[in-house]
């Protein structure tokens, strides 16, 4: 107990020096810290929650779901721990717990809402125990840092099949390699899945991965296809197909980046919110809160007057131009991005930020499976930026999209777009973890923006 | 009547890990800009369609799953065309798996041998540890200009050249074939095998303008127009100053 409580308290003093020193918002060192104090912290402190957890994973989406998710638990009365911002790894998820516990070092919460790096998945299935566990998809992303696909996916499998008794799974059907994890869980999970073919397209794009059968190494047969390898799939010799799902996604109307309307489980959704990629993330936040005992009446009020974590979507005024900053951080992402960008929101002017640090992964060949071709003809400024602006602007030649000059330093690439664009412009910038924080500093740095962790 | 230029993608469905496409964008992008009829065949599981066709094939990377559906399928059917159209002049651009796949064998860590098809002379044995990170090497090839190569890898296989196979270039940054000689890449005849992903050709213009006039010089190409290739330069450019400050 005692060494529970410093914990919390070394925990709680390196935040607060990490904020005063400006190194951020203290997202992750004091998870570090007080781990080093006392290893089971996480585990203790998610026993002080009175209802549980619910653990997030999988490739795109987890910070939009787990909002979507701690937004309906609030409003539902609940108060909800989670790691909001962004920070995904285990350490993430104590240092959150740690923010939000007492000076006696007790965690006075109803609800953990952790997302969950795909890696860590284990640890923090063990350590959270959490009462469900969400895998929203599998996508290819950032091969130096986690291997290949497959290495991600046992990881997976391993902390889903050790999930404690009473403990539920909620898996996407759409997705092949999710599937297959779940086909093979000794308790069946929750399916949910999309169910429109008005939305879908007909064939892969280049970016998909799991094409392939996991029995007889056939390709798979793809009826509907809605994001990367997302869609409605089966083995032409019949070996594997996708599960049917229990919670669906029918009607689904996009209006640009601005909102979407479904029908789920005979519900009507509408939220502030754009593009089919969150339709998936809106639907599993409601299959996750109707697990949680939420009710569905009560989800589809609240959902209407939804607000996206920061960067992941995020309006911002400067000078005179339209700012919308959307995470696009690996090729099924950015595919969906750019396709709505152009294709819903008409969009015309871009800036493209590309950067190679460790949490964007500092491998960027990724960026020639991203169908840059999208903007060919459509974009009238493109600003290449980032520290790897350089091999954007490559990317770009190739795709024949008429660029400006790269730009590496954030605040030059800011001004070259003003430069572009006239007053009363929408720029849609597109961006990398990382190149999306360097340019709201710089926005921060000229006014433009409150800084992340007040968001 | 224009000249065609034609690509050869082996299983673009199941070998393109590393951004592959980059490759092939890049080789047939800069055919186009000459004027020639630019091609994409693609060369999935179970066909040999227009393969004598090919001036240059691209053979790129894939998990551990996938290399093992196509290892099959190279037996079956490719091997033999594809080694025809080399007899014939054809190139060939080998990248990681595809690499390995072309060489004598793939051992694993507990000793089990997966043979390839032994097209170059290279074996490859399993690594503890991946190679993950940025590269540069200085090339072999002497026409080359800049003789300076950039790119990314990233595996754990080690591969070693025999005597018929001599290296595509020595490494300034990066570990290249096993991390122990200095050496990257491997060149045999039209066969060029190497690490370099990244996507290798976009940042390397003077390796892709190589690998087409190669390819064309026996339908009687000698020399190709120049194009302007700044952007991609300031990008080679980008990394060999970064490999500066390593």
């Amino acid at each position: 107990m005692i060494r529970k409580t410093a914990a919390v308290w070394a925990g709680k003093a390196t935040g607060a020096l990490s904020r005063i020193t400006g190194r951020g918002g203290g997202t992750t060192l004091p998870g570090d810290v007080a781990r080093a104090i006392d290893p089971r912290i996480l585990t203790k402190l998610s026993q002080d929650l009175t209802k549980g957890s619910i653990v997030i994973t999988g490739t795109n989406g987890k910070t939009t779901t787990a909002r979507l998710i701690t937004w309906l638990l609030e409003g539902a009365g609940y108060r909800v721990v989670s790691n909001r911002a962004g920070a995904n790894l285990i350490f993430g998820a104590t240092a959150a717990a740690i923010n939000t516990a007492g000076p006696d070092g007790r965690l006075r919460a109803d609800w953990g809402v952790f997302e969950i790096d795909e890696a860590s998945l284990p640890k923090a299935v063990e350590e959270i125990r959490p009462k469900a566990t969400l895998v929203l998809n599998l996508f290819r992303d950032q091969l130096d840092r986690y291997g290949e696909l497959e290495s991600i996916a046992k990881k997976i499998e391993s902390a889903l099949s050790a999930l404690p008794d009473g403990s539920t799974a909620i898996l996407n059907a759409d997705d092949p390699r999710v599937a297959e994890i779940g086909l093979g869980l000794k308790k069946p999970p929750l399916w949910y899945g999309l169910d429109d073919t008005s939305v879908a397209a007909r064939e892969l794009p280049h970016a998909a991965d799991a094409r392939t059968c996991p029995k007889c190494g056939a390709s798979l047969h793809f009826e509907a296809v809605y994001v990367g390898h997302d869609g409605v799939y089966e083995c032409p010799n019949h070996d594997f197909a996708r599960p049917k799902p229990k919670i669906t996604a029918k009607h689904i109307k996009l209006e640009g980046f601005d909102r979407l309307t479904t029908d789920i489980d005979h519900t009507h959704i509408e939220i502030p919110l754009g593009g089919l990629y969150n339709t998936y993330n809106v639907l599993a936040a409601f299959a996750a809160a109707r697990t949680l005992g939420l009710d569905a009446t009560y989800i589809s009020e609240r959902l209407r007057a939804f607000r996206a974590a920061f960067g992941r979507q995020e309006r911002l005024e400067f000078r005179g131009r339209h700012l919308n900053l959307v995470l696009s951080k690996n090729p099924a992402g950015f595919n969906e991005t750019v396709r709505t960008a152009v294709d819903l929101a008409k969009g015309t002017c871009f800036l493209i930020g590309l950067n190679d640090r460790k949490a964007d992964g500092t491998d960027v060949s990724w960026i020639w499976d991203v169908d840059f071709e999208h903007l060919k003809g459509k974009a009238k400024v493109v600003v290449p930026a980032g520290n790897r602006a350089h091999d954007m602007a490559v990317r770009l030649k190739y795709a024949d999209v008429k660029a400006e000059p790269p730009e590496t330093d954030p605040g030059a690439a800011l001004d070259s777009l003003i430069k572009a664009t006239s007053e009363g412009d929408t720029a849609h910038l597109l961006c990398t973890y990382t190149a999306m924080l360097d340019l709201r500093a710089e926005l921060v740095r000229r006014g433009w923006a409150k800084p992340y962790w007040k968001t | 009547m224009k000249k065609t230029f034609t690509v050869g993608w082996l299983y673009p469905d199941l070998m393109n890990i590393y951004g592959d496409r980059g490759n092939i964008l890049t080789l047939l992008k800069r055919a186009e800009w000459r004027g020639f009829d630019a091609k994409l065949v693609e060369l999935g599981r179970g066909t040999i369609k227009r393969m004598e066709e090919v001036d240059v094939f691209f053979f790129g990377g894939g998990q551990d799953r996938e290399q093992a559906l196509v290892y099959e399928d190279l037996l079956e059917f490719k091997q033999p065309p594809l080694e025809q159209a080399v007899n014939n002049g054809a190139m060939v651009l080998a990248v990681c798996g595809g690499y390995q796949l072309l060489g004598h064998y793939y051992q694993t860590a507990e000793g089990e041998k997966f043979p390839g098809i032994g097209m170059i002379d290279v074996r490859t044995e399993a690594g503890k540890k991946r190679f993950i990170g940025d590269v540069v090497i200085d090339t072999e090839i002497e026409t080359l200009n800049p003789k300076t190569l950039v790119g990314f890898e990233n595996h754990s296989g080690r591969t070693f050249l025999g005597p018929k196979a001599r290296p595509l270039g020595k490494t300034r940054l990066g570990y290249g074939n096993n991390g122990s000689d200095g050496m990257e890449g491997c060149l045999q005849g039209t066969v060029l095998g190497t690490y370099l992903h990244g996507s290798l050709l976009p940042k390397n213009p003077h390796l892709a303008d190589y690998l087409i006039r190669n390819a064309l010089i026996r339908h009687g190409v000698d020399e190709l127009s120049p194009l302007d290739d700044s952007v991609e330069l300031a990008a080679h450019e980008r990394i060999l100053s970064r490999a500066q400050h390593h």
